[in-house]
C-alpha cells in the first residue's frame, strides 16, 4: 500500500517527503497490519502499525489506588491532612470540561477531593465562538504575542462572564477560578464569604501590557494566586504560591505496562530493544528542536551505537508542524536507525511504552513551559538529557537527577557519555523518579491545595 | 545490660508519651528575586526568615531522596547558574544543625556572599544564567494517631510514620526547640533517660542520607543501643 493513499486518517499520512530512507510513519489497515507482522524489524520501520481509533477512557482511580505509589504512609498522612477540611466546601471553575491539560487534571483531583470528605464542585463557563477567539487571543497576547485590544472584545469577554455568573452560585468556603478565562467571576467575592483563588497555568514573565492591565484589577482582588513557576509569575498584591503542574501515575500515559506490552509496541515500530535507543517524545514544533536532536544523535553515533526514536504528534492538524516533519526527515536522510513516528492524539498508552523501552530520553526543547514530557521519563526512571529552559530546570537536578544541556554539542556528548556510563545513568534515573515521587505527583498536588485551604480558612 | 534489663527498657512507660505529628508546607513566591551575586546578597538581607528556612531547611525535604551533592538551594543555584563553584562550596558547607535560629543562620550565609565578593569583586554584577526566585515555606501541622508510650512502641511507631514526619520532628524541630537537638532526641534522653543514645541520634548525617536512610539508622541506633 502506498503510505499517501488518501484512506490514511489525517493525523497519520505523513509521507517521506525526502524521498530518501522510507522512515515514513502510516497507519495501515488491520490487514495489513497483520500483513506487516513478520516482516523484519528494518522493513516493519517502513510501515508501524498505528493505532486508528481512540480507546476507551479508564475508570479514574480511587485514593487507595495510591498507595502502592506513595506507600502506607503518606497516604495516610493525606487523609490526616484533610481531616479538618471534612464537610468544607469548594468550586472549581474553568473554560472546559475536555480537552486540555486543566479538564485533564480537574478530571482527577475533584473526585480524589471527594473522597478526602472535601466536596468539590466543578462548574464550567459557557460562551459562544466570539468569546473563545477572544480568550484564544488572551490566551497567546498574555505569553506575548501582540494583540488589539478593543472596548468591544473587553465588552464580550465581560458580558459573557456576567452571563455565567448569574448563572451560577458561589456559596462554597473556596472558590478556585483556573486561568484568565473566568477571571471575572470575582466579582461575585462582594456578595459572599468565600475565599477566592485564581489558579494561572500559564507563563505571564512577559504578557502583552494592555491584556495584562486590562486582567489585573481582577485579580488584585482575589485572597490568592497560584503560578506554575515563580519565573511565571507577576508582582500582585495577594499571596503567590507555586504549584507545580503534576502528572497521574495511574493514567495510560504513566501506569506501569506489562513487559510483552513494551515489546509488542516496539515491534510494531520496528525498534531493536537489542541495542540503546534514545527517545524523544515531544510535537513537532522547532521550540522542541527535533532536527538539533537529529543532529545530536549523528554526532554521538561516530562513538556510539543507539537508534533515535523521535515520536509525538501535530504534524497533521498544525500546518508548522508538517513543515517541521519534513525538516526533521530531511535531516534524518537514509539513515535507518532514526524511527520518526507522528501519532494520533490517543497513543498515550504506545508513548507509555516507548518511554518504557528507552535506554535515554531527551528533551531538547529551546523554550519550554513546564515540560511535562520530562516529568514523565523521570517518573519512568530513565536517565534525562534536557535542555535548561522553562520549568525544566526545577526537575533535571544537573548530574542529580537528570543532565542539563545547552546546544547540540553538549547534547551528543551526554547521549554518548550516559550510554557509556550505564551505573551513573541508572542512578540519575533513580534519583529522578525519586524527585518527581516527592513533588511531582497527583497526590503531592492534592496535598498542596488541602494545605492551601487550610491556610486560607484560617485551619492550619 | 542483661536481658530482663533491655526488656524492662523496651517495655517501661514513659512518664509523658511521645506524640507523632507530621507537617505538610507550601511554597510562597516572594517579592525579591536576584540575577546576580549583588542582587542575592541584597535580597538574603531583606527577605523573610521563611524563605532562608525554605532554601535550606524545606528544601532537604523536597530533595531528601538524594544522597549526594545536594546540600541547600543557595549552594546549587551559585553552582549551577553563577558558575562560582568557590562560592557553592562554601554555601553547601553549611549545616543546619548547627544553628538553633534562622537569624543566625542568615547572618551566616550573609557573611560567606559578602566575603566571596569582597574577594572576587567581578562577580558581583555578573549575571548568572538564570534568577534565583526566593520562595517562603508556609506549613500546617498534621496530627497523627501514632503514640509511643515507652521504647519499644517508638521504634514500631517510627516504621510507620511517614518520612515527612521524621523531617517535622528530626530536622525542622531544631528551630522551634531552638536548641542543638531534635524531638526524638529530647524525648528519648527526658522520659527514657537515654543520652548516650539521644545524642547519638543527633549525630546522624542528614546531607548523606535520605529521609528513609535516616528513618532505618533511627532504629538501627535504638536497637543496638539497648541490645
Amino acid at each position: 500500500m502506498d503510505e499517501t493513499s488518501k484512506g490514511i486518517p489525517a493525523f497519520a499520512a505523513e509521507t517521506d517527503s525526502s524521498g530518501g530512507n522510507g522512515n515514513v510513519r502510516g497507519a495501515m489497515s488491520e490487514t495489513e497490519q497483520l500483513d506487516t507482522a513478520t516482516l523484519p524489524l528494518r522493513e516493519r520501520r517502513k510501515k508501524p502499525r498505528i493505532s486508528e481509533t481512540p480507546p476507551l477512557p479508564p475508570p479514574p482511580p480511587k485514593l487507595e489506588d495510591y498507595e502502592r505509589i506513595i506507600g502506607k504512609p503518606q497516604l495516610d498522612e493525606l487523609r490526616y491532612l484533610a481531616e479538618a477540611l471534612h464537610g468544607k466546601t469548594v468550586k472549581m471553575v474553568n473554560s472546559t470540561a475536555v480537552g486540555g491539560g486543566v479538564a485533564e487534571m480537574l478530571n482527577r483531583l475533584v473526585p480524589l477531593m471527594e473522597e478526602l470528605q472535601i466536596n468539590t464542585h466543578w462548574d464550567v463557563i459557557t460562551g459562544g465562538n466570539d468569546f473563545f477567539e477572544i480568550t484564544k487571543g488572551f490566551h497567546n497576547a498574555l505569553h506575548g504575542g501582540s494583540y488589539d485590544l478593543s472596548r468591544q472584545i473587553q465588552e464580550v469577554f465581560l458580558a459573557t462572564n456576567e452571563q455565567n455568573r448569574q448563572r451560577m452560585k458561589f456559596e462554597e468556603d473556596v472558590v478556585v477560578i483556573h486561568d484568565p478565562q473566568p477571571a471575572p467571576l470575582i466579582a461575585s467575592k462582594k456578595d459572599h464569604q468565600a475565599k477566592w483563588v485564581w489558579r494561572c497555568h500559564i507563563d505571564l514573565s512577559n504578557p502583552h501590557p494592555d491584556v495584562w492591565g486590562f486582567l489585573r484589577p481582577m485579580v488584585d482582588q482575589y485572597d490568592a494566586a497560584i503560578f506554575s513557576s515563580p519565573a511565571f509569575a507577576r508582582q500582585l498584591s495577594v499571596p503567590q504560591y507555586l504549584f507545580y503542574p503534576c502528572i497521574d501515575p495511574l493514567s495510560e500515559k504513566n501506569k506501569e505496562l506489562e513487559e510483552s506490552y513494551v515489546q509488542k509496541v516496539c515491534d510494531d515500530f520496528g525498534i531493536d530493544r537489542s541495542r540503546p535507543i534514545v527517545t524523544q517524545i515531544s510535537r513537532f514544533d522547532r521550540l522542541k528542536d527535533p532536527v538539533g536532536v537529529v543532529h545530536a544523535y549523528k554526532m554521538a553515533r561516530n562513538y556510539v551505537d543507539c537508534q533515535l526514536v523521535l515520536a509525538g504528534g501535530g504534524a497533521s492538524d498544525d500546518p508548522e508542524g508538517a513543515v517541521v516533519l519534513k525538516e526533521v526527515m530531511e535531516a534524518a536522510g537514509d539513515d535507518p536507525d532514526i524511527i520518526i513516528l507522528n501519532l494520533p492524539p490517543w497513543s498515550a498508552l504506545e508513548i507509555n511504552a516507548l518511554q518504557r523501552a528507552s535506554t535515554l530520553v531527551v528533551q531538547k526543547s529551546l523554550k519550554e513551559g513546564f515540560g511535562l514530557t520530562v516529568t514523565e521519563a523521570l517518573w519512568k526512571a530513565k536517565p534525562t538529557i534536557a535542555g535548561a529552559v522553562g520549568g525544566i530546570p526545577t526537575q533535571v537536578i544537573h548530574k542529580l537527577t537528570g543532565v542539563l544541556v545547552h546546544s547540540v554539542e553538549g547534547c551528543a556528548y551526554q547521549i554518548r557519555y550516559l550510554l557509556t556510563h550505564p551505573e551513573f545513568a541508572k542512578k540519575l534515573g533513580e534519583n529522578g523518579r525519586e524527585h518527581v515521587k516527592e513533588n511531582l505527583l497527583m497526590t503531592t498536588n492534592v496535598r498542596r491545595w488541602a494545605v492551601l485551604f487550610r491556610i486560607l480558612l484560617g485551619l492550619s | 545490660m542483661s536481658t530482663v534489663a533491655t526488656a524492662d527498657l523496651f517495655s517501661r512507660a514513659a512518664p509523658s508519651p511521645f506524640h507523632f505529628n507530621s507537617s505538610a508546607s507550601l511554597l510562597r513566591i516572594e517579592r525579591e528575586r536576584a540575577a546576580n551575586l549583588g542582587e542575592f546578597l541584597e535580597a538574603l538581607r531583606s527577605c523573610p526568615e521563611e524563605s532562608i528556612f525554605q532554601h535550606t531547611i524545606q528544601t532537604l525535604q523536597e530533595h531528601h531522596y538524594i544522597r549526594e551533592g545536594f546540600s541547600n538551594d543557595f549552594a546549587h543555584w551559585a553552582y549551577t547558574d553563577c558558575n562560582e563553584a568557590g562560592l557553592a562550596e562554601r554555601l553547601a558547607s553549611l549545616d543546619v544543625r548547627a544553628f538553633t535560629s534562622i537569624s543566625s543562620l542568615r547572618e551566616q550565609i550573609v557573611r560567606i556572599v559578602e566575603e566571596y565578593i569582597r574577594l572576587n569583586p567581578a562577580s558581583r554584577d555578573r549575571n548568572a544564567l538564570k534568577p534565583f526566585y526566593f520562595c517562603s515555606s508556609q506549613s500546617v501541622i498534621i496530627p497523627t494517631p501514632f503514640v509511643a508510650h515507652s521504647l519499644g512502641e517508638f521504634i514500631e511507631e517510627l516504621k510507620k510514620v511517614s518520612v515527612h514526619s521524621i523531617h517535622h520532628h528530626f530536622i525542622e524541630a531544631r528551630l522551634r526547640l531552638k536548641l542543638v537537638s531534635n524531638d526524638f532526641s529530647m524525648w528519648l534522653e527526658k522520659e527514657i533517660g537515654l543520652p548516650k543514645v539521644a545524642a547519638r541520634l543527633n549525630r546522624i548525617d542528614i546531607y548523606t542520607l535520605t529521609l528513609e536512610d535516616v528513618r532505618q539508622q533511627l532504629i538501627r541506633i535504638l536497637r543496638s543501643a539497648t541490645a
